[in-house]
């Protein structure tokens, strides 16, 4: 099968190569960026940054949210420009997008693609190790990698994989549901509560179809199938198939008395976010414990709306940067990486009017004006407070839960109404 | 065509409409034979661990066709408001600048702006729904019926046709120009009534000119994905939705599916080709 999958393919890489004027070859491919990058790691830290003077940096990031947008642009891009003369291009891309735009260009025989760094995680990154896509080990190398807080198993594990160098740890998230204060006074604060709300509040709970939903169930799986440890340790499939046997139930019992009985999800938590403001339903999820505080500045969401963590714990994750096996660009690719890590940089994108996104420097391993600059940028009056976002916090398991999960639900709840 | 240097070999008038023809048939030939290599696993992201059959599997699932079949209805239903809407625009309004300025406004909004639009006026909460509260047709907003994000699809129908209906008045106009109306006044002199004249004469040589346009509005709709993305129901999944889904999924081994069903929508579109020749060759137009 494989012996007459590579002769086809190499004859469909030539008709390519004929038509896109590109060549073939992926062990060539690689062998080439493997060995720059290798150059680079060897290198001094200097001649790095010598190197990434004057070049420009793509990266290939989601584009959905200002407050990101508004970081990334307004405040990282301008001083990459004035320390390091690098000129910063972030561009939209996400997920399975960057995945399929990386093997088209392997295809096409680009050694030089279009990105240099690319914001990822989870699956994203487990396709990419996969498809042998990415650069590295590299992130290693970085002074301020020193900060990085490589005790927590939430900054050292992606999804339960080792990121093995191959991705720079950027900042850490976790799941929160948001609520209106005005509306819903006394909101329930575990699973059961919760289930006992929606069954007193017909058609007033939805979650969406995509990442953000997919990680509210996973995340009441864990609450109902036995907590977390039981998935822990790589993907198991009789475990799996428990927890999401023990998840359908509890959602089989109370989709009825979701937003219109369940038979139709909104398509994101854009939508979702809307329908909160508006009235139709009475709660909106996020996978940015802050990401409450952004949108009330930006009129998204009522100055009343309010985040809130279940009892049972919701999860947490970590978000990296990493470097394609084609960039054009990795010594600036790196500087980047190494500035996004400052505890400068670190303490501006906590600000939860900024952007709210956690650190992955552990303070101890800042210096003492910048632990400081830590703790005052947590504080904010829709904030969470750090000690429960750490006691409710409960680690992502293997990405073949996420995707069998998705699968699943798509297959017997989205088809429930018909 | 008569080209003038017919002996010289290769004519540059004959050679230059082969060329741009093949620059544009190139990208869907190319898009074309790609998604079928990677329909059977031959290249594409997961190709590796991929049977040939994986991908064409998913045509022997009902999800696969209950969204095509769903597709195909709400953009026919779309694109016959939009007709409808164009003709009476035409025929009604033609001698009427203000009327023609209305006709093709819309083209100027993006679809993903009419699409937004569409939910904060139509959806559940949206603005109109707020007004039935207002005069009190009913008594909270969650009253009143569900037109997004829901199988009838009135407000995905509703945008569709809102967004093509210029394009096929524009078309409708210019045929209307092009004849004057003679034959309608003399039809009517004759003691036809307005609604006679309309079907024996109008609306016969309008068909014949409106019909490749009405098409390419089909063609246009079936594989649209802003609009049904925005206002599409989750059950059925809008088929460009579907196809999305599958080409983002977080199984790599399901990108084959997301091919498959590119090249179904391909062959959707080739068919409604086939019709329209079809169609031209029955009205004895064809060249």
């Amino acid at each position: 099968m494989s012996k007459t999958h590579s002769t086809a393919a190499r004859l469909v890489c030539a008709a390519m190569a004929v038509t896109a004027g590109g060549a073939c070859g992926r062990s060539d491919l690689r062998s080439t960026a493997a060995a720059d990058m290798h150059a680079l790691v060897m290198a001094s830290w200097d001649s790095v940054v010598a190197q990434a003077r004057g070049t420009s940096v793509v990266w290939r990031m989601w584009r959905g949210d200002p407050s990101i947008n508004a970081y990334v642009d307004g405040w990282v891009a301008p001083r990459l420009r004035e320390r390091f003369g690098i000129q910063l291009d972030a561009v939209e891309g996400q997920g399975a997008e960057i995945v399929n735009a990386l093997v088209t260009e392997r295809e096409a025989g680009r050694s030089r693609g279009v990105a240099s760094l690319l914001w990822i995680n989870g699956e994203t990154f487990a396709q990419l190790r996969a498809e042998h896509l990415l650069a590295g080990p590299w992130a290693g190398r970085l002074p301020n990698g020193s900060c990085v807080d490589s005790a927590s198993s939430y900054v050292a594990r992606d999804f339960e994989q080792d990121p093995a160098g191959y991705e720079s740890p950027w900042g850490t998230v976790q799941f929160a549901l948001i609520f209106d204060t005005a509306r819903t006074p006394h909101p329930p604060r575990s699973v059961e509560e919760l289930s006992r709300w929606i069954r007193a509040h017909p058609g007033r709970f939805t979650h969406d179809q995509g990442f953000t939903g997919i990680t509210f169930l996973k995340g009441v799986m864990y609450a109902v199938g036995g907590g977390v440890q039981r998935f822990q340790g790589g993907f198991s499939e009789a475990r799996y198939l428990e927890g999401r046997d023990s998840l359908f139930d509890w959602l089989r019992a109370l989709t009825p008395d979701f937003w219109r009985a369940g038979r139709t999800y909104p398509p994101d938590v854009a939508a979702m976010h809307r329908m909160f403001a508006n009235g139709e339903i009475d709660f909106t999820m996020s996978h940015n414990h802050n990401e409450v505080a952004t949108k009330v500045a930006q009129g998204v969401l009522p100055p009343t709306a309010r985040a809130l963590l279940l009892r049972e714990g919701t999860i947490a994750n970590t978000h990296f940067v990493g470097i394609p096996f084609n960039a054009p660009n990795p010594a600036g690719a790196m500087v980047v990486a190494d500035f996004l890590l400052s505890p400068e940089a670190q303490a501006e994108k906590m600000r939860p009017d900024r952007w709210g996104d956690g650190t992955v420097c552990a303070p101890i391993r800042v210096a003492g004006d910048w632990r400081n600059a830590f703790s005052d940028s947590a504080r904010h009056r829709l904030a969470l407070p750090a000690d429960s976002l750490r006691r409710y916090a409960r680690p992502e398991i293997a990405p073949e839960y996420h995707a069998r999960l998705l699968a699943d639900w798509r297959r017997i709840f989205r088809r429930a109404g018909s | 065509m008569n080209a003038r240097g017919g002996t010289a070999g290769w004519p540059l008038a004959r050679v230059l409409p082969l060329v741009s023809v093949a620059l544009v048939a190139a990208p869907a030939l190319v898009g074309g034979a790609y998604s079928l290599a990677a329909s059977v696993g031959v290249v594409g992201a997961g190709a590796a661990d991929a049977a040939w059959s994986d991908g064409w599997r998913v045509l022997l699932t009902p999800e696969t066709w209950r969204s095509l079949a769903w597709t195909a209805i709400t953009s026919a239903i779309a694109t016959l408001i939009a007709l409808a809407t164009a003709v009476f625009i035409g025929v009604r309004l033609r001698s009427s600048p203000m009327g023609r300025w209305l006709a093709v406004a819309p083209i100027a909004v993006p679809h993903v702006a009419a699409a937004l639009a569409a939910i904060l006026l139509l959806g559940q909460s949206g603005l109109v729904s707020r007004l039935a509260v207002g005069v009190g047709l009913t008594s909270v907003p969650a009253d009143f019926p569900a037109l997004a994000y829901n199988a009838s699809a009135v407000a995905l129908i509703a945008t569709m046709a809102w967004k093509e209906f210029p394009f096929l008045a524009l078309t409708v106009l210019a045929v209307l120009d092009t004849r004057g109306s003679a034959l309608e006044e003399s039809a009517q002199t004759l003691g036809a009534t307005r609604i006679q004249a309309f079907r024996r004469i109008t609306w016969p040589l309008l068909w014949r000119g409106v019909a490749p346009a009405v098409i390419a509005v089909y063609a246009f709709l079936l594989g649209t994905y802003e609009m049904p993305a925005l206002l599409g129901p989750s059950d059925p999944v809008p088929f460009p939705v579907l196809t999305l889904e599958r080409s983002t999924d977080p199984d790599l081994q399901r990108r084959g599916e997301a091919h498959v069903l590119a090249l179904t929508a391909l062959a959707a579109t080739l068919a409604l080709v086939a019709v329209h020749q079809r169609l031209r060759a029955a009205s004895g137009d064809g060249d």
